[in-house]
């Protein structure tokens, strides 16, 4: 059986060399369906292991709570993929926060609630800031590094913000403003702090962009604003073991809190990077199905060519019949060649998948991501391709009746 | 049976159309042949010869009859036996050579062994050896358009025979062939003949009739004539069969 193997995968080795052009724009098609579907599994494994790692440079004694919906239907699904979670009211409050720092293990608790305000000084008006609301602890959990001056502290909570690297630029053209002043809904506040540069590309957990942030005490900016969006609470647990426990207990504490509202979800390790890439997420299935179908192009590809080849070689399969072929044998060239051709299209796609998610990764951060998932996943496409596109062919080969094959000439 | 028959035909009927259009390529077809002989079948063209050729090679299946080789009822086969039969028992050498283009000669000749699992290794050599016979050592890694026409018979006979077949079939072998060519690749049927082979030609040429022990003529699918000029005890046999008869006779005088 091993032997027929062998002799079957040299045949079909000469056919697709034989027809060299042809073999190659077949393989081509292929190729464009493989090719995409690495580039875009090699990018979206890329942005989530950006993540995944950003969690773990923090700290695996990080835990997340953040506000969700009832998601009942698809339509209210589609409504939170495309609005902007500040356009609606967030479902967590500070007297969240309170119960979460009141929870035994939690060392500390660091409140995110965002808007977008106009911000200005004596020369310029910056439009649309993001404005963070949060407290002294954010520090703690997250380290920022800072370019001049200290964070927020329990002590300069009334008057004090921290801005970042390109706010400062556009405010006061210069990039240690510390000691100025800017103001803010009427208010007047001092700049105690400016972050250094952040990497902008890099998507982080908290799903803001520090460069252009303004960091203020939670409970001043809700006293000027009147209502905050809360977008996620950072909780940080004494240590790792605790991570699970704790996180059950802040679920619990939260749950009794808010009289048995469920509409939250808390979530650590690899699980906090998951529901900030959920629009990324669902952009890059959709993507996947586009090339998924630009695979199935290639597939029917692979298909007419081995027609034309059937016909072709019409009377090659009268020749090996009368010497003694069983129609499973002509069946099993077939599909060999298909498979060849599969196979080949996906190894020239995956290189070509690689080379664009490298050309990709030369402007942007992300670095292309191979795992054996993807390599799992072109396998098992290429496969069924062939099996799919290249059965009805050779099956079409192996039916011939070997005289009328034989009377066959081109 | 005598287990001198390699082919025993009864009763075989080859029905082309229905309605009106039936037309018939065998009609009622009884024949028996013995192991070692070398059949013409002459005729005029539309009488069925190809036919009766291609059912005798299970590449076609009759629409009534029966059909036995060596003692077997091969008539109502799957596809499948027909060509595993047909991968052991049967060598074919047809008119316009039907070799294939794109392999080498040493590799057409070989691919009868393909189909019976032998490895690649003992393929070449008994290809090798096939072609050996037939003086075209020289030629292995040809292409068949390389060689003459005399030349690309002589390796379909080599193909025909290298898996050591029961029967050699040959349709108007010689068809394609001048009049050189064409006694060369007579004479290495002869040979093979000689050696104990059973082989079945299809011809429209009478002065080949020479080389054969029985030549049938067949007229609108029937045996018009049927006339053999060797006897039956006198035809080739192979070694093996000579083995064993000779291996029979002596222990009916021992005892």
């Amino acid at each position: 059986m091993s032997m027929l193997f062998r002799t079957h995968l040299r045949l079909a080795r000469a056919s697709v060399r034989q027809n060299r052009t042809r073999s190659f724009l077949t393989c081509l098609g292929i190729a464009i369906g493989i090719g995409s579907i690495i580039l875009i599994l090699s990018l979206t494994g890329s942005i989530s292991s950006l993540i995944k790692g950003e969690v773990k440079d923090i700290g695996a004694d990080l835990v997340v709570v953040r506000p969700t919906r009832v998601k009942d239907t698809v339509t209210s699904f589609i409504e939170e993929l495309t609005m902007a979670n500040t356009f609606e009211r967030s479902s967590l409050s500070l007297v969240d926060v309170a119960t979460i720092s009141s929870v035994g293990g939690v060392t500390a608790t660091a409140p995110i609630a965002v808007s977008t305000n106009t911000l200005r000084n004596e020369e310029n008006t910056i439009p649309s800031a993001t404005v963070i609301g949060t407290t002294p602890d954010f520090n703690t959990i997250e380290p920022l590094a800072l370019k001049y001056g200290v964070f927020l502290n329990d002590k300069n909570t009334e008057t004090a913000v921290v801005i970042g690297h390109n706010l400062a630029l556009n405010l006061y053209k210069s990039s240690n403003p510390v000691g100025r002043t800017l103001t803010f809904y009427g208010e007047r506040f001092i700049i105690v702090g400016v972050l250094d540069e952040v990497d902008e590309a890099i998507i982080n957990f908290d799903n803001v962009n520090f460069n252009n942030a303004l960091f203020m005490d939670i409970d001043m900016m809700e006293k000027l604003m009147g209502t905050i969006q809360i977008q996620q609470i950072n909780v940080r647990v004494l240590n790792t073991s605790l991570l699970e426990p704790v996180a059950g207990k802040i679920s619990d504490s939260l749950k009794e809190t808010r009289f048995g509202d469920t509409n939250f979800s808390v979530s650590y390790g690899d699980a906090i990077s998951h529901p900030a890439s959920n629009l990324l997420n669902t952009i890059s299935w959709i993507l996947a199905i586009v090339a998924g179908i630009s695979l199935v192009v290639g597939g029917v590809g692979v298909m007419n060519i081995m027609l034309v080849s059937v016909s072709e070689r019409t009377h090659e399969i009268g020749i090996r019949k009368a010497v003694g072929a069983s129609a499973y044998n002509i069946l099993m060239q077939f599909m060999f060649e298909a498979l060849i051709l599969s196979v080949l299209g996906s190894i020239l796609g995956m290189m070509l998948g690689y080379f664009a998610a490298f050309i990709v990764s030369t402007i942007t951060p992300f670095s292309p991501y191979i795992s054996w998932e993807i390599v799992a996943i072109t396998l098992i496409a290429t496969v069924s391709v062939c099996i799919i596109f290249g059965t009805y062919p050779a099956l079409k080969a192996a039916r011939k009746k070997p005289i009328d094959s034989l009377r066959h000439y081109l | 049976m005598d287990d001198n028959v390699v082919i025993k035909l009864t009763g075989l009927t080859k029905r082309y159309g229905y309605g009106d259009t039936t037309s018939y390529a065998l009609q009622n077809f009884d024949l028996e042949v013995k192991r070692g002989e070398f059949i013409m079948i002459m005729g005029p063209s539309g009488c069925g010869k190809t036919t009766l050729l291609n059912i005798i090679g299970l590449l076609d299946r009759a629409t009534d009859g029966e059909y036995y080789l060596n003692g077997e009822d091969v008539s109502d086969i799957s596809s499948a036996r027909q060509a595993r039969l047909r991968a052991r028992k049967i060598g074919f050498v047809f008119q316009d050579f039907n070799l294939i283009q794109n392999l080498t000669v040493i590799e057409n000749v070989a691919l009868p062994l393909v189909y019976v699992n032998r490895p690649r290794t003992v393929r070449l050599k008994d290809a090798s050896a096939a072609l050996r016979r037939f003086h075209l050592s020289e030629r292995e890694y040809y292409r068949p358009s390389q060689l003459s026409g005399g030349q690309q018979q002589r390796v379909a006979i080599a193909r025909a025979i290298v898996s050591d077949p029961e029967i050699i079939l040959a349709d108007e072998p010689t068809g394609n062939l001048d009049s050189r060519s064409s006694s060369i690749v007579m004479e290495e049927l002869k040979a093979i003949h000689e050696e104990g082979n059973t082989i079945i030609m299809v011809t429209h040429n009478p002065s080949l009739t020479v080389y054969a022990t029985r030549v049938i003529n067949m007229l609108d699918g029937q045996i018009d004539t049927d006339v053999k000029t060797v006897a039956d005890h006198n035809l080739p046999q192979p070694i093996s069969v000579k083995v064993k008869k000779r291996r029979g006779r002596k222990a009916k005088e021992e005892e």
